[in-house]
């Protein structure tokens, strides 16, 4: 819960700036859907169920999930519109997200 | 009422603000991507209870279950902030200036989203998150 009030905290700002926000997690769909819909959150949600898009990023914690189980590192990548990776930034502590002002800025200079 | 006592009251309105306070302001990137800011609240929430334990003269308890409250708190939290939620820094696939790794997966309404969708038309801010659970 404590980090999808972050992300939606960023995503209100982001989407200001007018650019695509994805927001890929081990989740189910219909999971997704009622956590946008409860967040009144109009981004896009991928589910990424087996982890193949985080293992692509170098994105796995191993056995970092409550249960033991492999979960996604938290990270924030902007992408241009070519395709390239202008900036990033991946948690130390899943905690900690990246100030929206500093993704912010990135997009902006874009 | 005791300065024993009004320590202990002092100590636990540090210790239970201190979780108040990052649970209604975790949206302020400050608060949230301070979290040994709680731990240190604790810590002095321990600080003052030992103090009350050490000054308490004739009614004890108040002090005593200050400083139970309070260190339960700072271990936990320490425990949480500097074991639990470390992300170990393991290598990414990631580098500034090369192209991020394509991908293709479905939406919340079952439509596949790929990457290259946006490619010449937005840039994409990609959020990997743990999920909700």
């Amino acid at each position: 819960m404590a980090e999808l009030q972050g992300l939606g905290a960023q995503l209100s700002e982001a989407e200001r700036a007018g650019v695509e926000i994805v927001a890929v997690s081990p989740d189910s769909n219909e999971h997704s859907q009622k956590v946008a819909e409860g967040l009144r959150l109009n981004y896009r949600f991928l589910a990424d169920r087996d982890l193949t898009v985080a293992r692509r990023y170098g994105l796995v914690h191993l056995r970092g999930g409550p249960d033991g189980q492999d979960v996604p590192r938290p990270a924030t990548i902007v992408v241009d519109r070519d395709g390239f990776v202008r900036w990033f930034s991946v948690s130390r502590n899943f905690q900690v997200r990246p100030d929206p002002d500093d993704v912010l800025r990135v997009v902006r200079s874009l | 009422m005791s300065v024993s006592t009004r320590l202990a009251v002092l100590s636990l309105t540090i210790a239970i603000g201190a979780i108040a306070a990052y649970a209604f302001l975790l949206g302020v990137p400050i608060v949230r991507n301070h979290p040994e800011g709680y731990v240190v609240a604790f810590a002095a929430a321990t600080a003052l209870a030992v103090v009350a334990v050490v000054r308490a003269r004739s009614r004890r308890w108040p002090a005593w279950i200050a400083l139970a409250i309070s260190s339960l708190l700072l271990v936990g939290g320490g425990w949480f902030n500097f074991v639990a939620a470390r992300v170990p820094d393991t290598p990414t696939a990631l580098r500034v200036g090369e192209r991020a790794p394509d991908f293709t997966l479905p939406d919340a309404s079952g439509r596949s989203v790929s990457l290259a969708d946006y490619r010449g038309k937005k840039p994409v801010v990609i959020v990997f998150y743990r999920g909700y659970w």
